[in-house]
């Protein structure tokens, strides 16, 4: 909530200076390409993934190299190993990931380490899986604003959520909202999370970002992160709608928990999702 | 923890008495004919002693003498130059009246020789804001705004049009003390830097100080911006007015009692809703000004004021989203004369500034709200010994809350719940004294000292970490609570101050500085522009003060009897303890606060030409300085060096009025400065949907040269004997060629211009953010 109050802030600045906007083409030097390291581990089936990609030159299009030889494997505090082999399925779309060998589930309280060798290179991250609330009920109704002057004709029914946040526990939440199961931002730079320090008990009918049509399947996906991972996708969200240091700070890498410079994040995660059918 | 208090510390009494007994002294007030205002800075100059003073802050002087028959010479810019013949045998109070030469120039011929305070001055890095000229210069929007012409002085650098931020020397924009009236100002914009809070209808003088700091000044590291209001027109009553294309205003002055008191209320209110391209009738942009001050002048030897500011800016967006911030500031003062010598002031100083955010929403509604208050009390004192020594004292003490921020629902549905964050609080306190000393006939000593003790007090409690510096696994080990009152932290420092004029020849001088300056309110922002959003923080159990050192020397040179005031001057100012903050540190809203402090050093050096032409038909200023900042800081940007985000390594400004005929006049200015250095990324990498960029450095790039001209033209309405009415016509064009000069860059995924994303969504362009085209505007002024 404090990011997206002092994105507005920012927002207005510029709109009540009245600014103007045009293309600027950097002059960016070749930077070495770094790892790059996409993880999850929740305590649904499904969801367990390492992603290994390498950073690219600004102005390239596409998809970013993929490391598809890399060694992975996640190790939880009893000490139980679980190898990742890359893209078992032989899916053209999956390169890059990796999936466990055998199923393998997360489980509350435990925190797991991840060890990837690439290029000869190690690299170890670590993250602990807290429990997340789950959400009590959704419903839908008519937003009149978005009904008058939709942006994509019949598509102006918000969607509620209700839940409770536990208010003796310091929690993080990461949110994703699909419409039809597919994962759907507001904004290409939207990221949904929140700390719980200015959020009371009762949350009831917090709107999701997204609108819909009839017929349309909401689905909020809602994963608890730790503390790491909240200042992770903070820096991430500064970084993504950062004015280039004007009003808000200049931009910087996010922290992470990993090792040895590389960039993104390992996330262990509990996940609870509810979806609702707007008829 | 030891309780600790401060009882009132007594002034230090001063030896009045050992003074030499055998002089006579001359003292009074130097006034405008016109109006009764007291005129500060005059030049009081006896030339068969070649000795003289200038007036006071409060447009006193003071001379003592041997007994004797004298000619006093006045001189002040904009005046006729007055002289006094006087057979001195006892003390005696002379108060002059200076008339003011007409606005318009008919013939360019200097009848005396002008002032050459330029040269014999023993202030150096000092430049005074002639607001008549101010008028006389293109504006934005056709706003008069005396912080834009600060903007454009040596040695001050700018962000970029649209802001009231102002760098001087290597300083950031929260190094500067900006007071109205001896109140400061904590933040000095509207429309977060649009226009500045000064209205120039009741402005009288304002000056700005970037070195060789007075002893009497304190509490920032890189500059005062001292800005002096009207007292009001003691004789008949005026008022004054504009209607603009942003805003209008209107002032009115007069006499309470005749030459005894008199008043002035100024207000200013825009209508800036025109200008937000987008026409969404539900948003409401709106900021306003109220200056009001009564003076009282018991008698000679007593005289009060009392000053009032308040100011705000309300913003709504489409009843989703509200914002606010103001300025409320009063100033009591009485001068006092104890004596024809002693020259007391005592100020009781009241400043507020606080701001709320509001978000409208059944589920989601929440009010924000922070605020600082201060309140000084301050005696200063000036005894005039003799024409060589004219020593300064005084005492101030300032308590200040600092309420950084409350989150409350504003609805009974809203999923908030209502978060304070603790107050801190702090007293300072400041003794200083320093001589102005005369040495033989060519060299002024002005030497002193400022003993700043700051302390932060309770109630209010500290926490302890395992590693103050981690700001991501933030681990809480201990906490320390303090009573009310009770010292959490002291700091204790003396600042010296030197300043040195050397004359070599009429109209030539040298001057050398030097000033320690300690910093003990943290503006907490890391933007290179604040905005009102931004919290303050006292020194304290984590925050170091911050200090400066700065040296600077200067050739001073008036040519053409004294109509061309040139200058050079170089400085090298170094600063420790500089607040900084960590990489991507959360600055709003944050009971961690201190884990993302990061203070180191800065340097910074320059050189600065000043060409000035203070008379004739043409005049105007032209300046160059050529600078550079870095900042080394622990903790941000791996530990090394940096640009400063306001280094700009050349920067030329040209400011030009000409008195074309009794009707029209024109103004002219141009600005040309080094792009500033700006953080752009070097890569870009996916995670999840997103396309984040890989960062390198710190300010490793810099944004393309700035330059800009601007054009103004005055058409004044026929003087007709029996009307009191005048009119005056201001055309301005802001940005004459059209200029897309880079306000700042920033990178998104690639888009056309609705938002809709072009290709895969995997693109990414850089945006470069420009603010204003060319800009005509027309404003009506009068006055009555």
């Amino acid at each position: 909530m404090k990011r997206t109050l002092v994105h507005l802030v920012s927002l207005f600045v510029l709109i009540a200076l009245g600014s103007c906007e045009k293309e600027y083409i950097l002059r960016t030097n070749p930077a070495d390409a770094k790892i790059v390291i996409e993880g999850l581990v929740t305590d649904k089936p499904g969801y367990q993934y390492v992603k290994i990609s390498r950073s690219t030159d600004f102005y390239s299009s596409g998809k970013t190299p993929r490391v598809t030889d890399a060694l992975v494997r996640v190790t939880d505090s009893d000490g139980v190993t679980t190898e990742f082999v890359h893209n078992p399925g032989a899916h053209p779309d999956s390169s890059g990931y990796y999936k466990p060998v055998a199923p393998f589930l997360g489980a509350l309280g435990k925190t797991y380490s991840l060890v990837v060798i690439a290029d000869g290179q190690e690299y170890r991250g670590e993250d602990t899986l807290y429990p997340v609330t789950t959400v009590d009920s959704l419903t839908y109704q008519i937003n009149e604003d978005e009904q008058e002057d939709p942006e994509h004709p019949g598509r102006y029914y918000e969607v509620l959520i209700y839940t409770r946040e536990p208010q003796e526990t310091r929690d993080y939440y990461l949110f994703n909202f699909y419409r039809n199961d597919s994962l759907t931002l507001a904004n290409p730079e939207d990221i949904y999370f929140t700390d719980d320090i200015v959020l009371a008990e009762a949350i009831n009918g917090i709107t999701m970002p997204i609108f819909f049509s009839q017929g349309d399947k909401a689905t909020v996906e809602a994963f608890s992160i730790s503390r790491q991972a909240f200042v992770f996708f903070n820096d991430l969200s500064i970084l993504l709608n950062n004015d280039g240091g004007m009003y808000s700070p200049p931009p910087a890498n996010c922290r992470n928990n990993l090792s040895n410079g590389a960039l993104g994040f390992f996330r262990a995660s509990a996940v609870t999702s509810m979806d609702i059918v707007v008829e | 923890m030891k309780q600790f208090s401060w009882g009132v510390i007594l002034l230090i009494a001063f030896p009045l008495s050992a003074a030499a007994q055998d002089k006579a002294t001359i003292s009074g007030y130097v006034r405008d004919a016109s109006n009764g205002e007291e005129l500060i800075g005059v030049t009081v100059y006896i030339p068969s002693l070649q000795a003289g003073t200038t007036t006071n802050a409060y447009g006193f002087y003071s001379l003592s003498l041997p007994p004797g028959t004298y000619t006093l010479q006045f001189s002040y810019v904009g005046f006729k130059n007055t002289s006094l013949d006087i057979e001195l045998t006892g003390n005696v109070t002379r108060n002059i009246a200076m008339e003011s030469e007409a606005t318009y120039i008919q013939e360019v011929v200097v009848e005396d020789e002008a002032i050459d305070a330029n040269v014999t001055d023993v202030q150096m890095s000092r430049n005074t804001i002639d607001m008549n000229q101010v008028r006389k210069l293109p504006a934005l929007f056709g706003e008069v705004d005396i912080i834009k012409n600060v903007q454009m002085l040596p040695g001050v650098i700018t962000a970029g049009e649209g802001t009231s931020s102002f760098f001087v020397r290597g300083g950031s924009a929260d190094q500067n003390l900006i007071l109205i009236d001896e109140a400061p100002v904590y933040d000095p914009s509207h429309l977060f830097g649009l226009f500045s809070v000064f209205n120039a209808d009741v402005i009288k003088d304002s000056e700005l100080y970037k070195g060789g700091i007075p002893a009497r000044f304190g509490g920032r590291l890189s500059s005062i911006l001292e800005v002096r209001t009207k007292d009001g027109n003691n004789r008949e009553f005026h008022g004054t007015g504009g209607i603009g294309s942003m805003a209008s205003r209107i002032m009115l002055e007069g006499p309470i009692r005749k030459e005894k008191s008199s008043f002035i209320v100024s207000a200013r209110r825009s209508y800036a809703d025109l200008f937000l391209r987008a026409a969404n009738e539900d948003n409401l942009v709106y900021f306003f000004d109220v200056n009001a001050k009564a003076n009282w002048r018991h008698n000679n030897n007593n005289r009060f004021f009392v000053a009032l500011y308040a100011g705000r800016d309300d913003l709504s967006f489409s009843d989703d989203a509200g914002f606010g911030w103001g300025n409320a500031t009063a100033t009591f003062r009485w001068n006092h004369l104890f004596n024809d010598r002693l020259f007391s002031n005592i100020s009781l100083i009241a400043s507020n500034f606080d701001y709320a955010l509001e978000i409208f929403d059944p589920a989601q509604g929440l009010k924000w709200t922070s605020n600082l208050q201060e309140l000084s009390l301050k005696n200063d004192l000036s005894y005039f010994i003799n024409p060589g020594n004219e020593l300064s004292f005084g005492y101030h003490i300032t308590g200040r809350r600092f309420s950084p921020g409350t989150i409350k629902p504003n609805t009974p549905g809203s999923i908030f719940t209502t978060v304070e964050l603790q107050k801190q609080y702090a007293l300072d306190h400041a003794l200083y004294l320093s001589n102005r000393q005369n040495i033989g006939s060519r060299m002024t000593v002005d030497y002193g000292v400022r003993l700043s003790i700051f302390q932060q007090v309770g109630k209010g409690d500290i926490f302890l970490y395992e590693d103050p510096k981690d700001n991501v696994d933030i681990v809480r080990t201990d906490t320390l609570t303090f009573g009310a009152w009770e010292n959490i932290k002291t700091y204790v420092n003396l600042e010296p101050r030197v300043a040195v004029r050397y004359s070599l020849r009429p109209g030539q001088s040298l001057k050398f500085s030097y000033n320690r300056m300690v910093q003990n309110t943290h503006l907490i922002a890391s933007g290179t522009v604040p905005v009102p959003f931004n919290t303050w923080n006292p020194s304290g159990y984590y925050l170091k003060p911050q200090i400066a050192d700065q040296f600077a020397a200067g050739y001073f040179r008036n040519f053409r009897d004294n109509t061309l005031e040139f200058s050079v001057e170089a400085y090298y100012k170094t600063m420790s303890n500089v607040t900084d903050f960590a990489d991507n540190a959360q600055l709003f809203f944050n009971e961690d606060l201190s884990t993302e402090f990061r203070q180191g050093d800065s340097e910074s050096y320059g050189l600065e030409f000043m060409l000035n032409k203070t008379e004739g038909r043409l005049t105007g200023m032209v300046g160059y300085t050529w600078s550079h900042t870095v900042r080394h800081i622990e903790g941000v940007n791996l530990g090394r060096e940096f640009f400063a985000n306001y280094d700009r390594r050349n920067v030329i400004n040209i400011m030009a009025t000409y008195e074309h005929s009794e009707r029209w006049s024109f103004g002219a200015t141009f600005t040309y400065a080094t792009g500033r250095p700006i953080t752009l990324p070097e890569g870009k990498y996916e995670f999840g949907n997103y396309n984040p960029d890989v960062i390198t450095e710190r300010n490793g790039y810099r944004l393309n040269d700035y330059h800009r001209l601007d054009l103004s033209a005055t058409l004044r309405q026929r003087v007709r004997p029996n009307r009191k009415w005048r009119g005056e016509w201001v055309f301005s064009i802001f940005n004459v060629y059209n200029q897309q000069n880079a306000f700042t860059v920033y990178t998104r995924t690639k888009q056309d211009d609705d938002g809709n994303i072009i290709g895969d969504g995997t693109e990414k362009e850089a945006r470069l953010v420009y603010l204003f085209p060319i800009l005509p505007s027309v404003t009506y002024n009068f006055t009555f």
